[in-house]
């Protein structure tokens, strides 16, 4: 609780100065708007601007990519692990295409699925795959021999070795490998709803803040910031934090 | 008795050099049902690839039978108890580290699982921390608690890979003289890799020596009486003897 409590103080103090900023004028009012103008935004963006309905929409696209990727990322970092010629030919893909942006994939993507969710999904996929399949083979990678030697004599074998041993001696990485897939969605995400807008399916936050930003409400664009921010916390806090503490934590793998 | 291991010919060499050495050369045992073979020797006379190479963990050239089969791979017939006390699956409490390798080797009855676990926490003591996570225990518990484990397995031969050398000397003794009583118990056929030979006099109805690899230089029954103390009759005799041949290995190297 010590924890939360600095953290809190730290949030106040930040508010302030930034009141104390705004006060004294030294920027224009149009770049550095009040707390009150953006909590304001904030309110009239959900009460006006469905921003709820972006917010949401842009959630139900960041969870379908993040199961996919997440999924794809077990089991191919698991098939390299049973055979040796798979992981010398995935350890290349990961290599590669974890340096692709995902913006970059774009036009390939337009033109392979066309503008809407399949490409969003897509991209969403790519920039998430890679990182997770590197923290996972990592983590597989540093297994303890004792760990493994104990599940082969047991009589584990293959996949069920990998299920039994190496995916929870390597859960820590396995976790960190999904914060850093969770956020290398959201920043794909909003690049994409940027720069396709409403011409898709439909309009996630990303759209909202360009909206916001065409109309020279900065306001506005904090407050989508804000609710990004509220997200990652809620994620962090509420998600992250509980599979932490109920995992590595109880087992005494981390501290 | 009946032969439950019989070895002969083996050879292993790792390999991993150009001139790299053979660490087991043409070696030939064999472990009768019900011995507690203990097997001293210096370091890297071969003691732990020795019986590395009987889990199944190492390939090898020549030949190794348990009860009759030939190892080719790790198996529940052979249970390897490590020295290093991270040896039970940090993730799992200490009652389901003893009832998952049952589970997964075809044990699904709850009630079943229930009693193998009581009776063998209730063996080595550790009957209250069921619920506990290995890195909740101490060294010598989390110890105890890979050999409830291997036992629940009921293994023919359980392979113990100087198990109590990280242990300090008072629960050491303990555990020697707890090892002793369980192997009476269950009749269980143990081999033991040891550097001490007090360990060795007080756990082995065999002791074996090794030297360079793997030749066995003294093989012979333990007949100080059990429970064997430094005050046992013959003790000092054996003690001696064995301490006499592990300094002479000393010096040829």
């Amino acid at each position: 609780m010590k924890e939360a409590r600095t953290q809190i103080i730290f949030v106040v103090c930040f508010l302030v100065v930034w009141q104390i900023v705004y006060q004294m004028q030294a920027f224009n009012e149009l770049v550095f708007p009040s707390l009150k103008d953006i909590g304001q935004s904030f309110i009239d963006g959900f009460r006006e601007d469905s921003l709820m309905t972006y917010t949401m929409y842009s959630m139900s696209l960041i969870l379908k990519g993040l199961a996919i990727g997440i999924i794809l990322a077990f089991i191919f970092s698991s098939i390299a692990v049973v055979s040796k010629t798979f992981q010398a030919i995935y350890h290349l893909i990961v290599s590669v295409c974890d340096l692709l942006p995902g913006v970059a994939l774009l036009p390939l993507a337009i033109v392979w699925f066309g503008i809407g969710e399949i490409t969003t999904i897509f991209i969403v996929v790519h920039s998430i795959i890679w990182p997770m399949s590197r923290s996972i083979m990592d983590g597989y990678n540093s297994v303890s021999k004792i760990y493994i030697e104990g599940g082969r004599n047991i009589g584990l074998r293959g996949f069920n070795l990998v299920k039994g041993v190496y995916l929870p001696a390597a859960f820590t990485h396995v976790l960190s490998g999904m914060r850093v897939g969770w956020a290398r969605a959201w920043r794909a995400l909003i690049s994409i709803e940027m720069i396709f807008g409403t011409t898709g399916a439909g309009a996630g936050i990303g759209w909202f803040i360009f909206m916001k930003r065409t109309n020279v409400d900065i306001a506005g664009v904090f407050a989508a910031l804000i609710v990004i921010m509220i997200i990652g916390i809620i994620i962090e806090y509420g998600l992250f934090h509980t599979i932490e503490r109920n995992t590595v934590k109880k087992w005494g793998m981390a501290r | 008795m009946s032969k439950i291991l019989e070895i002969s010919g083996l050879t292993k060499n790792y390999h991993d050099a150009p001139d790299s050495e053979d660490i087991l050369k043409n070696l030939n045992l064999t472990v009768n049902e019900g011995d507690f073979l203990c097997i001293l020797g210096p370091s890297g006379c071969g003691k732990t690839t020795l019986i590395r190479c009987i889990a199944g963990f190492e390939e090898y050239e020549g030949m190794i039978k348990v009860d009759g089969k030939k190892v080719e791979k790790p198996g529940i017939d052979r249970i390897m108890v490590f020295q290093d006390f991270n040896q039970l699956f940090p993730w799992k409490t200490v009652r389901k580290n003893i009832q998952y390798p049952l589970k997964i080797n075809g044990i699904t009855d709850k009630a079943e699982l229930d009693r193998i676990a009581r009776e063998h926490l209730e063996l080595v003591g550790l009957s209250e921390y069921g619920d506990f996570y290995p890195h909740q225990l101490s060294g010598g518990m989390k110890q105890r608690v890979a050999i409830a484990k291997g036992l629940a397995l009921n293994p023919k031969i359980i392979l113990m890979d100087e198990p109590f050398a990280s242990l300090d000397a008072m629960t050491r003794n303990k555990l020697q003289e707890e090892l002793w009583r369980i192997k009476e118990k269950e009749n269980a056929t143990v081999i033991f890799i040891t550097h001490n030979i007090q360990e060795a006099l007080v756990l082995g109805t065999r002791i074996l020596l090794l030297s360079k690899q793997g030749k066995i230089k003294i093989d012979m029954e333990n007949n100080v009486a059990k429970p064997v103390t430094p005050a046992s009759e013959g003790y000092g005799e054996m003690w001696k003897k064995f301490n006499d041949a592990l300094w002479e290995e000393d010096e040829e190297n």
